[in-house]
């Protein structure tokens, strides 16, 4: 009992304090950061505005994103998409020790060895931008507009599986919503639970 | 002569084990292990039985019920069954808060058995035992990880035309599974959820004073799982407020989900949802439909 109100005193603590913050939802400015990449550069989500943005929560070790990278279905929609000229975030928020973590080298080579195509790696150590967009989930998805809104937040498909074969036959929200805006449609779906392993934060409230 | 004492009392221990452990063909999965059990020794044509899948999980990890909150998934199982068998919808359990940082999921810790009616076809001969089969898509997580895996249950049953025994070696699971299940809410309270901007606001009137009450929603995105949940007691009954999800864009007509007191004392609740202010009154549908939460 105890430690159950402590619990939610915790949970009402870090509440409070993210609400501090404007925290990403569908249909609002997407809040701005900056992060290093594992390539050593330093991005700033705002000077991209003027093109979509796509983020996506990583963690290696996770299932789920493994459906998407043994299957090439990550690589393949970062490919295709940044060939188009939208720019592909990978984030990385696992804290050092927890799974998914990776320091710069590590997630160099890993990104050798899937052949994936981000435009960079993002390493989130802190889990800061991960809660500024308040992800839960890798692998979640947000979609940014060129006028820097948020037009889609959620899973990257509709198969909340770890099943490979389920790869082929899902509806994939990240490209229905790219292609929907680019069309100058609006987005059908544009927010979904996002499926998957939950973020691996620092334990510690920030 | 050392090593062979140790391999005999090692033998000893390994029968000991099997006479004292209940169900011999339990089969193991990730940090864990699974059993198909059923209530009875035998089935009869034209009645039904209950069956039951028996997880019993290392310390720390878990598996997750029906809605299974911010992230995982629930057990799904693929019914192999000879014709004139149907299994019906699974009973689950009132699920646990199983809270992460940022995160809450709703699921299973330790032990657990989700039990589902099998219907038997009267045109079923008697005589020759059946094989129920169930190949599971599992995923059992810690805080730290989730590993999916896979696993080829199966129950052989005989069949008889006599009103079958419960079973001496399930019957027990039975009887907790079933105290763990969330019951249909009485006639005479009064429930109603009202929508606000930002939250769904249920009052309750109970007839008695509540101390504590969380709510679990059966639909995904529909509650922030992770905000707190605002409990506010009131005579005869209490408020309890729950924020939306951000993930929720359009409007809802009905919760659905499980209002737990305590870990053995939740109910059913099925209400529509009213505008801000305007109470609706109680309309629980019971735990039929509710049950028709299909395990998939």
């Amino acid at each position: 009992m105890m430690r159950s109100t402590l619990k939610l005193m915790l949970i009402a603590l870090t509440l409070c304090a993210a609400s501090l913050v404007a925290v990403a939802k569908v249909g609002v400015g997407a809040p701005d950061f900056s992060a290093t990449a594992s390539n050593g550069k330093t991005v700033r989500l705002a000077d991209y505005r003027g093109k979509y943005v796509v983020l996506e929560w990583h963690n290696n070790g996770c299932p789920y994103v493994g459906k998407h990278y043994n299957s090439g279905n990550m690589q393949r929609l970062q490919k295709q998409w940044t060939s188009e000229g939208v720019v592909w975030f990978t984030i990385l928020s696992s804290a050092p020790g927890k799974q998914g973590y990776a320091t710069a080298s590590q997630e160099n080579d890993y990104l050798a060895k899937m052949q994936a195509a981000p435009t960079a790696a993002l390493l989130d150590p802190s889990g800061d931008i991960g809660h500024l967009y308040d992800a839960k989930t890798s692998p979640q998805m947000v979609v940014i507009n060129p006028q820097g809104v948020v037009i889609y937040d959620g899973a990257i498909d509709d198969k909340p599986t770890t099943d490979l074969n389920d790869v082929p036959s899902a509806t994939n929200y990240v490209s229905r919503a790219l292609e929907q805006a680019m069309a100058g449609k609006p987005v059908e779906t544009a927010a979904t639970r996002p499926y998957g392993c939950s973020v691996k934060y620092s334990d510690a409230t920030h | 002569m050392r090593g062979s004492n140790r391999y005999i009392s090692f033998c000893a221990l390994a029968l000991l084990l099997r006479a004292t452990t209940t169900h011999a063909a339990s089969t193991p999965i990730t940090h864990g292990t699974l059993e198909l059990i059923a209530e009875n020794q035998w089935i009869e044509p034209g009645h039904e039985v209950y069956l039951g899948l028996h997880f019993q999980l290392e310390n720390g990890w878990h598996i997750y019920w029906v809605n299974p909150g911010d992230s995982g998934e629930p057990p799904r199982v693929d019914w192999q069954l000879p014709s004139g068998l149907t299994v019906g919808a699974t009973e689950w359990p009132t699920p646990h808060r199983l809270e992460s940082p940022s995160i809450v999921d709703f699921g299973y810790e330790s032990v657990v058995t989700l039990i589902m009616p099998m219907h038997v076809d009267r045109s079923l001969a008697a005589g020759q035992p059946i094989r129920v089969g169930a190949a599971m898509k599992l995923l059992v997580c810690s805080h730290e990880m989730c590993i999916p895996g896979k696993a080829q249950l199966s129950l052989a049953l005989p069949v008889k035309s006599q009103p079958p025994p419960l079973d001496p070696r399930t019957a027990d699971l039975f009887v907790a599974a079933r105290k763990s299940l969330p019951l249909a809410t009485p006639k005479s309270w009064k429930l109603s959820v009202a929508d606000t901007k930002d939250s769904f606001v249920i009052t309750a009137k109970v007839g008695h004073q509540t101390r504590h009450a969380v709510f679990f929603p059966l639909a995904e995105s529909q509650i922030a799982n992770a905000a707190p949940q605002n409990f506010v007691p009131l005579p005869g009954g209490f408020r309890l407020t729950l924020r939306k999800s951000d993930q929720l864009l359009k409007p809802i007509q009905r919760l659905q989900g499980v209002l737990a007191f305590s870990a053995d004392r939740a109910y059913l609740i099925d209400l529509p949802v009213g505008k801000s202010g305007a109470a609706s009154n109680s309309s629980d549908i019971g735990s039929a439909q509710f049950g028709s939460v299909q395990l998939q």
